[in-house]
């Protein structure tokens, strides 16, 4: 678009024409103040604060909606304005109570803001203020009525950005009020992006109300642990008598991925880390019953039976489960304990996508692969399988935002009539189980069954003519599915693929060779000399799988198994006797299925109470910093490190500290809360810090960005907080395995996993959803 | 003549002392003297100990704002905020201190506190005799610092069910 030039407080400003005025100030550094204007929303302009002078026009405008045309002059500091926003703002405090100091919106108030700047300390209105009852609408989002100045951000933020419609409004004039879709609750996807948006406290946080006030937390910005899109939360944690416990999650900061955007999981689900039932002593078995016992004794007596195991039955007799929710430092450091210390291939992980098969179909394609922030510029969507509004809440925000604002063009694929179709400009419904069909077919091949053949090779056309599309596949296409498409993808023009995976860090996982046959980076064990250089051994032989650890278990060939934050036992509905003659140590939260039947459980400390970082399904690694804290957990990092210690294995060599650069000494260079501790963001990235420490993670990610390739990014960016994209290309070739050993867990929007059962606010929300119609009430 | 100037000397020194035995007593008669605060004498403006107050109906005064916490400068004040209900009603707004604490190790009675607070709820009184050999007697709790419930209220003032079960006795 061409550029206009326009003149504000006599400043020359330069913006392609189309901005809008307020956005074309915001450039040159001038606020313009608003209550309804909100990025990315449609236009409202009903506050009226945004009021600037135009030359040549009679009355004052409104610069959220006024276009930028080329020679204007803007005044935004005058006497006629600052009259004007004075006016607004007591007209709002007409009838907004005077309740900041019990409102949680007190001290992050814009209109408190806009009141210390624009306003009038004292009211013409002499009236009483019309009280009504604060309404409870959900059991996280509460509405307090008399405090809504009326900005509709949170109608147009539920239609538009969520395509959820749970908010409108009744009457009119001054008898509007907002209003929730069920007359007095809301039925919606919880996301809790109303209260976000909200520039007042007129809805708040089911599980945040009343708790503290903003200045009296810390802020800290870390990756959410619950599903694979990695959205970037912000933990506000305060003391508590068993540590650090966290009291809200939100979005205060805008940078990650997911933008605005945060689900139900992400703002509410921390509260798994607060329970007390959380496992906060390591457990022994003792005459057939779990007893606690100190964390020495209890690393020692693991780290004694394992190395007695090792000696006598070998390390084919022993194995190792890794998790979907450890940071990518523990999942290296776990493999890499398995294959050094515990000397065995037997290593596995629930797999939720293919992405060995991913990373072999892509092996040697350069920037094949689309990050979060892609899918919301890509011109062009494919998804087939999956439903990301209840699994992919990230995804499913971008791809409608996408479709809304840049007017992508998405074509859906899949066996349920999923929501998505609504933004879809092609949606084709297939059979279940037919996705890999479908694969087969876009590859090049023909329709079996002719039902279908009109609507497919339509589409095929449509989609070759595409240029930039992004195809995101869920866990249906496995395999030789995800080489086909691969092969369609190379016939589109700058294609690009997602491939969708469960939880926090099942990527992580799979990048970091959690694998029995494939190293990190997906290198083949047969390649591996670069690892047995750096480690000094590898075993040779390709290890057992999941299930094959499991049936060797059965047979009493599995003699030692080490599960860290898993839950075999309820995830593959197995008989809690399986591991009976198998010395079983689980490191996990809570007393799970699996831990019950452990006999040394040692308790950990869950995302939010470690560092190190995630990488997404979509393969951007992000930084991930200790919020809470629960005394008597410790890191899965530090329980391997203290374990390997205990069975005689030099620490040096599995962690390489004293080498790199960091000393972690707990001290802090004056960062204020929620800010990157600019200093030691520097020094890491310059490598000029001391690492002293055996319980570093960067230590470790040091020998990952050495050993696997696609994770050389920027370490500056990383450390200051941004996503940084990983290139599947750079890593090795990957493997095609059993389509079977797959096993997608199927979460919902109000599920997550074993963690999302120990969250009281999903339950809770569930169990509202569930229950009997309420009778309707008149709204007023 | 050296001798005469001296006791002229001693004499206009010792006539000063006479003179002001002749004078009323200045000093206060502390701690002998009568009343409550056993003869000391207080400026209505007295920065002492703080008193939580009560509103017209008994209800604590303190919503649990955080802002004296956060205006004190030595950092002595310690608060817990919780929901009222229906059931337990313990200040006029939604939300209440469970936990208030200021430690009087730490306090320099500023009086910044009084000034943040929007409900003035917490106010100096004149107390002062907080020695003690004990410093963890020094952390006062909420019930140390409550005020006394109107008594002239009677039956009128409004408690919660629990605290009428536990009727506490307070500190004057």
């Amino acid at each position: 678009m061409p550029d206009v030039n326009i003149t504000v407080d006599g400043k020359k400003v330069t913006a392609p024409a189309g901005t809008l005025l307020i956005e074309a100030c915001k450039t040159v550094g001038i606020e313009v103040p608003a209550f309804c204007y909100y990025p990315g929303l449609s236009l409202q302009g009903a506050c009226r604060m945004c009021l600037v002078k135009v030359e040549k026009m009679p009355k004052l405008q409104t610069a959220c909606t006024t276009v930028i045309s080329e020679g204007m002059a803007v005044t935004t500091d005058h006497e006629e304005i600052h009259q004007a926003r004075k006016s607004m703002v007591e007209l709002l405090l007409g009838n907004h109570p005077l309740d900041c100091p019990v409102c949680d919106a007190g001290g992050e108030c814009e209109l408190q803001d806009m009141t210390f700047s624009y306003g009038a300390s004292e009211s013409k209105y002499t009236e009483a203020k019309n009280h009504k009852e604060e309404q409870q609408w959900s059991p996280v989002v509460f509405f307090d009525r008399p405090r809504c100045i009326l900005c509709y951000r949170c109608v147009r933020v539920c239609d538009e950005a969520m395509d959820v419609a749970a908010l409108g409004i009744q009457n009119r004039g001054s008898g509007s009020v907002i209003a929730p879709n069920m007359g007095d609750h809301l039925d919606c996807e919880e996301c809790g992006m109303c209260i976000d948006i909200c520039p007042v406290g007129a809805l708040t946080s089911g599980a945040y109300r009343y708790k503290t006030r903003p200045w009296e937390m810390n802020h800290v910005a870390t990756a959410c642990t619950h599903c694979g899109d990695g959205c970037k939360t912000t933990l506000g944690v305060r003391r508590s008598e068993t540590g650090m416990e966290i009291v809200r999650g939100d979005n205060r900061d805008k940078s990650g991925p997911n933008g605005d955007f945060l689900c139900v999981k992400g703002r509410y689900a921390f509260d798994f880390a607060n329970r007390t039932d959380r496992l906060t002593q390591p457990l022994v078995r003792r005459n057939g019953k779990l007893v606690p016992v100190t964390w020495d004794e209890a690393l020692t007596y693991v780290g004694q039976k394992l190395a007695e195991i090792r000696s006598q039955s070998g390390g084919a007799s022993m194995g190792v489960i890794g998790s979907n929710r450890t940071t990518n430092e523990e999942n290296y450091l776990l493999q890499k304990f398995a294959r050094v210390v515990l000397q065995t291939n037997n290593i596995d992980h629930q797999r939720t996508a293919d992405f060995a098969a991913f990373a072999a179909a892509l092996a040697g394609r350069p920037d094949a692969t689309a990050s979060a922030r892609e899918v919301f510029d890509a011109p062009a969507i494919l998804l087939i399988g999956n439903d990301p509004t209840e699994q992919h809440p990230l995804l499913a925000y971008q791809i409608r935002n996408n479709v809304r604002l840049h007017k992508a063009r998405l074509y859906v694929v899949n066996s349920e009539s999923v929501k998505l179709r609504r933004q879809a400009t092609l949606f084709s419904q297939i059979p279940s189980g037919s996705e890999a069909a479908f694969a087969a077919f876009l590859a090049g091949g023909d329709v079996a069954n002719g039902a279908n053949r009109d609507e497919w090779n339509a589409l095929r056309d449509q989609l070759r003519k595409e240029t930039g599309l992004v195809i995101a596949f869920g866990s249906e296409l496995r395999g030789a599915s995800i080489a086909s498409l691969n092969k369609f993808a190379l016939s589109v023009q700058g294609a690009k693929l997602i491939c969708l995976a469960d939880y926090a860090n099942s990527r992580g996982a799979a990048d970091m060779g959690v694998y029995p046959d494939l190293l990190p980076g997906y290198v083949p064990l047969i390649q591996g000399s670069k690892f047995k250089a750096e480690w000094g051994t590898l075993p040779d032989a390709a290890g057992l799988t999941l299930p094959g650890m499991v049936d060797a278990a059965k047979s009493c060939k599995l003699k030692a198994l080490l599960v860290v934050g898993a839950n075999p036992v309820f995830r593959m509905k197995l008989d809690p006797a399986t591991f009976a003659n198998s010395f079983l140590v689980v490191q996990d939260l809570f007393l799970s299925e699996t831990a019950a039947v452990a006999d040394v459980v040692l308790p950990a400390a869950s995302a939010y109470e470690k560092s190190g970082t995630f990488t997404n399904t979509y393969g951007d690694v992000q930084l991930v910093k200790q919020a809470g804290e629960i005394t008597g957990t410790k890191s899965d990092f530090e329980i391997i490190v203290r374990i390997a210690e205990r069975m005689g294995y030099d620490v040096a060599k599995l962690v390489p500290f004293g080498s790199g650069s960091r000393a972690d000494m707990g001290q802090s260079r004056g960062a204020q809360s929620g800010e990157a501790d600019r200093h030691a963001v520097w020094l890491e990235a310059q490598g000029l810090e001391l690492k002293m420490n055996p319980f570093d993670p960067t230590a470790v990610f040091d020998e990952i960005q050495r050993l696997v390739p696609g994770y050389q990014v920027s370490r500056l960016n990383l450390m200051a907080g941004n996503d940084q994209h990983t290139r599947l290309d750079q890593n090795g070739g990957g493997a095609v395995g059993d389509p079977a050993l797959i096993q997608p867990a199927n979460d919902g929007l109000f599920s997550s996993g074993s963690t999302g059962r120990y969250s009281k606010t999903l339950n809770t929300v569930m169990e509202n959803r569930n229950r009997v119609e309420m009778p309707k009430v008149a709204a007023d | 003549m050296s001798v005469i100037k001296d006791i002229s000397e001693v004499a206009k020194g010792m006539g000063i002392t006479f003179m002001e035995m002749f004078q009323p007593t200045v000093v206060e008669n502390y701690p002998d003297g009568p009343g409550i605060f056993k003869g000391a004498k207080f400026q209505e403006r007295f920065r002492g100990m703080h008193v939580l107050q009560r509103d017209e109906n008994g209800l604590e005064k303190c919503v649990a704002c955080f802002l004296c916490a956060a205006a004190c400068p030595s950092n002595c004040i310690y608060i817990e905020a919780a929901e009222n209900t229906a059931e337990k009603r313990v200040s006029g707004a939604e939300r209440y201190a469970e936990v208030y604490n200021i430690d009087y190790n730490r306090c320099i009675f500023c009086g910044y506190c009084v000034e943040a607070c929007p409900t003035d709820a917490i106010t100096h009184g004149h107390g002062f005799e907080v020695a003690t050999f004990n410093v963890g007697a020094l952390v006062y709790r909420k019930e140390q610092l409550l005020a006394i419930k109107p008594a002239q209220m009677g039956d009128n003032a409004v408690f919660n069910k629990q605290e009428m079960e536990t009727q506490r006795v307070l500190p004057g």
